[in-house]
């Protein structure tokens, strides 16, 4: 029998009649909803012996292989429902021959077959304090190694700056800096030094500015070693770059963007599987892929008395599964127009989230002509369109790479990505890496380009929750309607990172294992 | 070393059945819900239940262009894609999937002024039906059951022009000239509202 039932129960009633909302605050009043205010990964309670827990997951997602995998090692029997051909949701990596499964443009990837060649289509890099992702990852034998995601030797494009000729990263920021900590090095007085500074700490300020903007014993700037050397020839004696023109720099809208690299999950270096990010849920399934059915797209979520009611369709045929718990991480916009009897506020909340719309383009390159521009990894930005352009970090030096030819994030950009033909974003994205680039067509042989938003079985990226949104719907939808949980990243603080999906995973488990706790000495007595 | 246990790991997910998605045909319930009966959230309508013919004229409508390329149209332009994709087999196929569907009735979420909905809609009965039911020999679409925020958007988009636009539509020409004759947004509403009365 499922725990704290005949409680539960009357808490439907009042779903009923109140709505979930009001069965939440009932419940916290009961003591009975846990209030899990952080839930590292749980160290779920075993079943016991006679104990026969089935759960049914929704969605192959990070979040729904990471409950699996939990819930499984404790005995719990579990089945996971898969729409799609494939595990592994927007975690997506494209290598020779794989489907592209765009809804009105389905294609196959034209990459060589070569494990170097692969595409990230959706996550490609894992900061380093992502410790329940990296965890994951060490204990399931998925071998990492270094991805750049910062690199002053790649290029900034504006058409705002130089009439649009590319400027290393390293010559925006150090002159840049340089400018600045000399206007600021030349106006501040000593008796402009608010608390907790006084006069006394002047000097050090300077000092501070001096080293800041690399200037010389006049406070001035006049170039800096940080950009590099007119040429780089150690048989001769160094030569500064001129600083460029600080006038022109500060127009462009890079500014914005040239701290990039020194946000806490954005740091310069970061780590990748090697092989592609779907090493990430090949792990997983190495454990629980004997419980994964593909194809079986889930039509109809029920509440029941004892547990929930799944209906799904899978190779023309409706089967039906009763199960204690299902965690659910269809998105939630899709979650919408899925069959089910749940109290109205929270169907209403599944459909007030609106969808992201990332866009990424990979290209198979004939030659890693970035190399010979002194680029190995790392990002270069632009103002266009396509905005990044990616080296990859891992076959230095082979003949070809795949690189990410686009990546944006930006709602209108995302929708007028997609809304081009294949061909014409490829086109798109050649004409505009050109300005960095001279000759970069020349080396494309093949393209991947995937709109999120055009996905099948996903048709969007994580929630695009809103402060208001939040504080509407974050904790209804976050807490159990009946035995119905959902997950992913989109039930997280960290929507768009896959340890916001194992974080969400690791919510509802915990809510699980209270539940059985509860009940677990009187059920064995 | 490393080169090794990737390959091992490759071989591990390529051993899932790598082709085989479904075939685009079958794509409908993804975008326009379980059995088709709508998702607000991807402004796809109800189609379960749809009319044959009237389902047709609407492929071939996003296949000219007619509906879903106006850059304003978004809902219009996610659509056109599956429309483009399908062959003339594909589409007999489509319909006897929307076929198998098992329609339900879609939760009212307009209102408005019931009583002036009245007086509008009886413009709308000559080609609709008195009880929105449709009317095949005029092209026009049953009205009642479908899915009501849907139905003010098309009225809006034939007044703006998104749809019904094209000299070589002649349905939808014939449906933008009457959507024209409601002049505001609460217009909109109230027919609609009393559409839902129809149920
Ligand atoms: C472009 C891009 C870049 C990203 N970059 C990073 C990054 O660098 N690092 C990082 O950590 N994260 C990154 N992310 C985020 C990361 O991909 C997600 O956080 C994570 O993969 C989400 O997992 P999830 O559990 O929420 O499930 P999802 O991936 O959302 O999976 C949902 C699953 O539900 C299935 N489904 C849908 N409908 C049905 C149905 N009716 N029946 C059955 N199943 C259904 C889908 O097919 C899918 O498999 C990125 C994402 C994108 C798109
Ligand atoms: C990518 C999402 C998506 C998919 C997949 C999809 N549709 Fe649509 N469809 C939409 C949207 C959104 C609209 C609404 C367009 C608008 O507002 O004008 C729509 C509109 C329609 C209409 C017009 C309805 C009317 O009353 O005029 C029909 C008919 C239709 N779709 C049928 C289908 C069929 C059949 C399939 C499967 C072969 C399908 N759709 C697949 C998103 C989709
Ligand atoms: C002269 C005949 C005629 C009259 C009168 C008429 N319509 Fe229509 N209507 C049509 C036709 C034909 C279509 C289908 C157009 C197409 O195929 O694109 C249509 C389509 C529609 C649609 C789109 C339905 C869908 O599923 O996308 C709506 C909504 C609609 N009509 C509402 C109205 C309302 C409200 C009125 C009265 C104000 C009205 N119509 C009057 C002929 C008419």
């Amino acid at each position: 029998m499922i725990p704290a039932f005949t409680r539960r129960r009357f808490l439907n009633l009042v779903g009923a009649a109140g709505g979930s909302a009001a069965v939440y605050q009932m419940a916290m009043g009961l003591g009975l909803v846990p209030v899990v205010a952080r839930a590292d990964r749980p160290d779920l309670a075993p079943l016991r012996a006679n104990q026969r827990r089935t759960v049914v997951i929704l969605g192959a997602g990070i979040s729904g292989l990471t409950s699996a995998y939990e819930l499984g090692r404790k005995g719990y029997q579990v089945i996971i429902l898969e729409a799609s051909h494939r595990a592994g949701g927007r975690n997506l990596t494209l290598r020779h021959g794989d489907l592209i499964d765009e809804i009105g443009n389905p294609r196959r990837c034209e990459f060589d077959p070569d494990p170097d060649l692969y595409f990230n289509a959706g996550p490609a890099r894992i900061p380093g304090h992502h410790t329940a992702l990296l965890g994951y990852c060490r204990e399931l034998g998925v071998a990492l190694e270094p991805f750049i995601n910062d690199n002053r030797d790649a290029w900034v494009h504006d058409q705002a700056l130089f009439g649009g000729r590319r400027v290393r990263n390293r010559d925006y920021i150090t002159d840049t800096r340089g400018f600045i900590a000399e206007l600021a090095a030349k106006s501040i007085k000593p008796q402009d030094l608010e608390a907790p500074l006084t006069r006394a700490d002047y000097e050090q300020v300077l000092a501070y500015l001096r080293q800041l903007g690399d200037l010389d014993q006049n406070f001035k700037y006049r170039g800096s070693l940080r950009a590099g050397m007119a040429v780089h020839d150690p048989s001769a004696p160094d030569v500064l770059k001129q600083p460029l023109d600080i006038h022109e720099l500060l127009q462009s809208k890079f500014m914005n963007l040239m701290s990039f690299g020194e946000m806490d999950d954005q740091a310069a270096m970061m780590m990748q599987p090697v092989g592609g990010m779907d090493q990430v849920p090949a792990g997983f399934l190495r454990k629980v892929g004997h419980n994964l059915r593909l194809h079986a797209q889930v039509e109809a979520v029920q509440l029941r008395e004892r547990g929930v009611r799944i209906v799904y369709h899978m190779n023309g045929t409706r089967s039906v599964i009763d199960a204690d718990y299902c965690l659910n991480c269809i998105p939630m916009h899709l979650m919408s127009g899925i069959e089910h009897n749940f109290p109205a506020d929270y169907a209403a909340g599944l459909s007030a989230v609106p969808r992201g719309r990332l866009f990424k383009i990979g290209f198979q390159m004939k030659e890693r002509f970035w190399e010979r521009e002194h680029i190995y990894g790392g990002i270069s930005w632009t103002t266009q369109d396509i905005q990044q352009i990616w080296y990859p970090p891992h076959g230095i030096h082979r003949q070809k790479g795949v690189m990410l030819g686009a990546y944006t994030f930006g709602e209108a950009t995302g929708e007028m990505f997609a809304r081009l033909t294949h061909p014409q974003r490829l086109q798109l994205a050649i004409q505009q890496a050109e300005k960095l680039h001279p000759g970069y067509g020349s080396y494309v042989e093949n393209g991947v380009s995937i709109p999120w938003v055009r996905m099948n079985n996903m048709l969007g990226c994580a929630a695009a929750w809103s402060v208001e949104l939040r504080n509407q719907w974050y904790r209804l939808l976050q807490a159990p309607t009946g035995n119905h949980y959902i997950i992913g990243d989109q039930m997280s603080y960290l929507p768009g990172w896959q340890e916001g999906a194992m974080y969400s995973a690791f919510h509802a488990l915990a809510d699980i294992d209270l539940r059985e706790r509860q009940t677990a000495p009187s059920a064995a007595a | 070393m490393s080169m090794r246990s990737t390959a091992v790991a490759l071989l591990s997910i390529s051993a899932l059945p790598a082709v085989g998605a479904q075939t685009s045909f079958e794509y409908c319930t993804v975008c326009h819900g379980a059995n088709g009966n709508g998702n607000v959230a991807i402004h796809a309508p109800k189609i379960a239940g749809i009319e044959p013919w009237y389902l047709k004229n609407q492929f071939a409508a996003f296949r000219a262009g007619w509906r879903g390329a106006h850059a304003d149209d978004a809902p219009g332009n996610e659509m056109r894609p599956v429309a483009a994709i399908l062959t003339d087999a594909e589409i007999e196929r489509a319909l006897g999937y929307v076929a198998s569907f098992s329609p339900r009735s879609p939760a009212i979420t307009v209102s408005g002024d019931v009583a002036h909905g009245k007086e509008l809609y009886s413009a709308c009965a000559a080609c609709h039906g008195a009880a929105a039911q449709g009317n095949a020999a005029l092209h026009a679409p049953a009205l009642s059951g479908r899915t009501d925020w849907y139905l003010v958007t098309q009225l809006r988009n034939y007044r703006a022009g998104l749809r019904g636009a094209n000299a070589a539509d002649s349905n939808g020409q014939q449906m933008r000239a009457m959507a024209a004759t409601l002049t505001d947004d609460a217009a909109l509403n109230d027919v609609v509202a009393y559409i839902n009365t129809l149920r």
